[in-house]
C-alpha cells in the first residue's frame, strides 16, 4: 500500500537529510506505529506519502500510484484515498460538527444525497451521534479529535495517516481514540500513526517502525516503543 | 460542482476583505476609465485628422496691383504667368485638383466671413489676391508642391493648411500618449493591488484551503472562489469606470467642448458604448489573470 524505495529527502536550508535512503513497505490493512525523536523524519515520511513534497531521490508508491510519475493535477485524486488526522484537530471553528465533516465531501464534489447518508453513518462510527449540531468549541478535545477522524474517514480512504493524534489528549481520552483507529483499521484501512506516546505503543502491540536521523533503525512486528529519551 | 458553496465562499471572502475589495474596485474603476479615455482620445485624434485631411488644401496666392515681394516685382500677375503657374500645378504628380479663385470670388468669400464687421465695407475686390486652391492626393505630401510653385513669378505667397494644423495634431498625439502612459501605470497598480488582496484572502482562509488540499479538493475547486472574487471586483470596477467615462464624455465634451468648438466631430456616448465590451473584458480578464497568477504562488498543491 505504501512503498518507500531508497528514499532521501534533503531540505535546502538544512545540512542533514530529513530522510536518508529509507526503504520500507507497508501492506494493505496493516496498523503501523512510526516512532522516533523529533526531527527523526516521521513528519517528512507522512508529507512525502501525501505528496505534499517530492523526494530528493528514490521511488515512492502509494495506493498503487508511482508518485514520481503522478502529475500535479492528479495529486488531489491520490489524497482522496488517504485520510489525515493531526495533533491539533484542524476543524473549522465556524462550522458545526456535521458541516465540518460534510465539508470534506462537498469540496470533492459529492452530491448532497451522499453527504446526508454518509455523514450520520460516520458520526455513529466515531460515537458522536446526537452531537452533529455542536460547534467545535462546545466539544472536548477527545470529541474534537473524533470529528477530525470522522472527517478523515468519511470518504472511506484506503490509508489513514495520523500525526500524533493523541498528542493533545489525556491518557484516558487517548485510549478512546486508539480504539477508534483500531476499529477503522479492522475495516481494512491501512493506518499509519506517528506518535511519541509510549504507553499506547506498548499496549497495542502493533508493528513499530523507528526512525532516527532519517534512517530506519528498527522495524518490528508486535513491537514496543523502545525508544528512551 | 456545488454552486451554492462557491457562491457563499465568494460572499464571505468579499465581506471579510471589505476595505481591500473597495480599494480594488476603485483602482480598477480608475484604470478602466483611463483606458477608455485613452481609447476615446485616440479615436478623437483619428476623426479630427480625417476631418481636416479631407479639407486640407494648398493656397497659391498671386500678386495683385498692390503686392510687394520678390515674385511681384512686375506688379499684378499677368495672364502668361497665371497659365504657367496653373500648368506647373496641374502637371505635378501629387496634385489632385486645382480650383481658380479670381478677385471677385475672393471678395465674396471675404464679405461672407466679415459680414458683421466694418472691415467688409472698406475692402474692394482689387485689394484681394486671386488664387489657386490645390487639393492634394496625399495630404502628407505637401512639401514638393509648395516648393514647385513658391519661386515662380507672379506668386506672392503659398500657404499650406497642414502647417497651421500641425500644432493641433501634435497636441492630440500628446494627449493620447499621456492617457496611455497613465493607463499603463494604473493597470500595474491594479494588478499589484489585486495580487495583494487575493494573497490576503488566501491567508485569511488558509485553514479552509489547507483542509481542502488534504481531503483532495482539486486545485480548480480551491482557487475558483478566489478567482471569481477578483472577477466580481473587476466587473464592479469596470462598470464604475465605464459609468464615469459616460459621465465625463457627457459633461465635458457634450456640454462644454462640442457646442463651443465646432471644427470637428466630437466623441459622444455612442463611442463609449462601443468601447464598453472591450473595457469590461479588459477589467475582468486582468483581475482574473492577476489573481490566478497570485494563487499559483500562494496555494500550491
Amino acid at each position: 500500500m505504501i512503498l518507500f524505495d531508497n528514499v532521501s529527502k534533503l531540505y535546502p536550508t538544512q545540512n542533514q537529510a530529513a530522510l536518508d535512503s529509507l526503504s520500507l513497505e507497508i501492506e494493505k490493512g496493516e496498523f503501523v506505529f512510526l516512532v522516533g525523536p523529533s526531527g527523526s523524519g516521521k513528519s517528512t515520511f507522512l508529507r512525502l506519502t501525501l505528496r505534499e513534497e517530492k523526494p530528493t531521490a528514490g521511488r515512492i508508491r502509494v495506493a498503487g500510484k508511482d508518485l514520481h510519475r503522478l502529475s500535479n493535477w492528479k495529486v488531489p485524486h491520490l489524497r482522496r484515498r488517504i485520510g489525515t488526522v493531526f495533533q491539533d484537530f484542524r476543524l473549522l471553528p465556524n462550522k458545526t460538527v456535521f458541516e465540518n465533516i460534510a465539508f470534506a465531501l462537498q469540496v470533492i464534489g459529492k452530491p448532497r444525497r451522499q453527504i446526508n447518508r454518509d455523514v450520520p453513518a460516520v458520526l455513529e462510527l466515531v460515537g458522536l451521534d446526537g452531537k452533529e449540531d455542536r460547534m467545535p468549541d462546545q466539544l472536548s478535545g477527545g470529541e474534537q479529535q473524533r470529528v477530525a477522524v470522522a472527517r478523515a474517514f468519511v470518504n472511506r480512504p484506503l490509508i489513514l495517516l495520523a500525526d500524533e493524534p493523541t498528542g493533545n489528549l489525556d491518557p484516558g481520552t487517548s485510549v478512546g481514540i486508539m480504539k477508534l483507529l483500531d476499529r477503522i483499521n479492522r475495516t481494512g484501512t491501512t493506518v499509519v500513526m506517528a506518535t511519541h506516546d509510549q504507553s499506547i505503543v506498548d499496549q497495542m502491540r502493533k508493528r513499530v517502525i523507528e526512525l532516527e536521523h532519517g534512517k530506519l533503525v528498527r522495524d518490528q512486528s508486535r513491537g514496543v516503543y523502545g525508544y528512551t529519551r | 460542482m456545488r454552486f451554492q458553496y462557491v457562491l457563499s465562499e465568494i460572499a464571505t471572502g468579499l465581506r471579510r476583505n471589505l476595505t481591500m475589495t473597495i480599494a480594488l474596485v476603485i483602482v480598477v474603476a480608475i484604470s478602466i476609465a483611463m483606458l477608455g479615455a485613452g481609447l476615446l482620445v485616440r479615436s478623437q485624434a483619428d476623426t479630427t485628422k480625417g476631418y481636416w485631411y479631407d479639407r486640407i488644401e494648398i493656397s497659391v496666392f498671386m500678386c495683385n496691383a498692390f503686392s510687394t515681394g520678390a515674385g511681384c516685382a512686375d506688379g499684378a500677375v499677368t495672364d502668361a504667368q497665371r497659365d504657367s503657374i496653373r500648368q506647373t500645378l496641374e502637371s505635378h504628380p501629387e496634385v489632385d485638383e486645382v480650383f481658380y479663385e479670381n478677385q471677385e470670388q475672393a471678395f465674396q468669400r471675404f464679405s461672407e466671413q466679415f459680414d458683421d464687421s466694418d472691415i467688409g465695407g472698406i475692402i474692394t475686390p482689387d485689394q484681394l489676391p486671386e488664387s489657386f486652391r490645390v487639393a492634394l492626393q496625399d495630404p502628407e505630401e505637401y512639401d514638393g508642391v509648395v516648393s514647385a510653385v513658391s519661386g515662380l513669378p507672379g506668386v506672392q505667397e503659398v500657404t499650406d493648411q497642414r502647417q497651421l494644423l500641425e500644432p493641433l495634431f501634435r497636441t492630440l498625439s500628446g494627449f493620447q500618449l499621456a492617457a496611455f502612459a497613465i493607463t499603463v501605470i494604473q493597470i500595474i497598480a491594479a494588478v499589484l493591488l489585486i495580487a495583494n488582496t487575493i494573497r490576503l484572502a488566501a491567508f485569511n482562509r488558509r485553514r479552509e484551503t489547507g483542509i481542502m488540499r488534504l481531503v483532495g479538493a482539486s486545485n480548480f475547486y480551491i482557487q475558483l472562489p478566489f478567482i471569481l472574487e477578483a472577477a466580481i471586483a473587476g466587473l464592479l470596477g469596470s462598470l464604475l469606470g465605464i459609468a464615469a467615462l459616460f459621465a465625463g464624455v457627457e459633461l465635458v465634451v457634450g456640454r462644454f467642448i462640442a457646442p463651443n468648438l465646432q471644427f470637428t466631430t466630437w466623441v459622444d456616448g455612442a463611442d463609449v458604448w462601443s468601447a464598453t465590451p472591450w473595457l469590461l473584458i479588459a477589467g475582468v480578464a486582468v483581475s482574473m489573470l492577476a489573481s490566478f497568477i497570485t494563487l499559483r504562488r500562494y496555494l500550491r498543491v
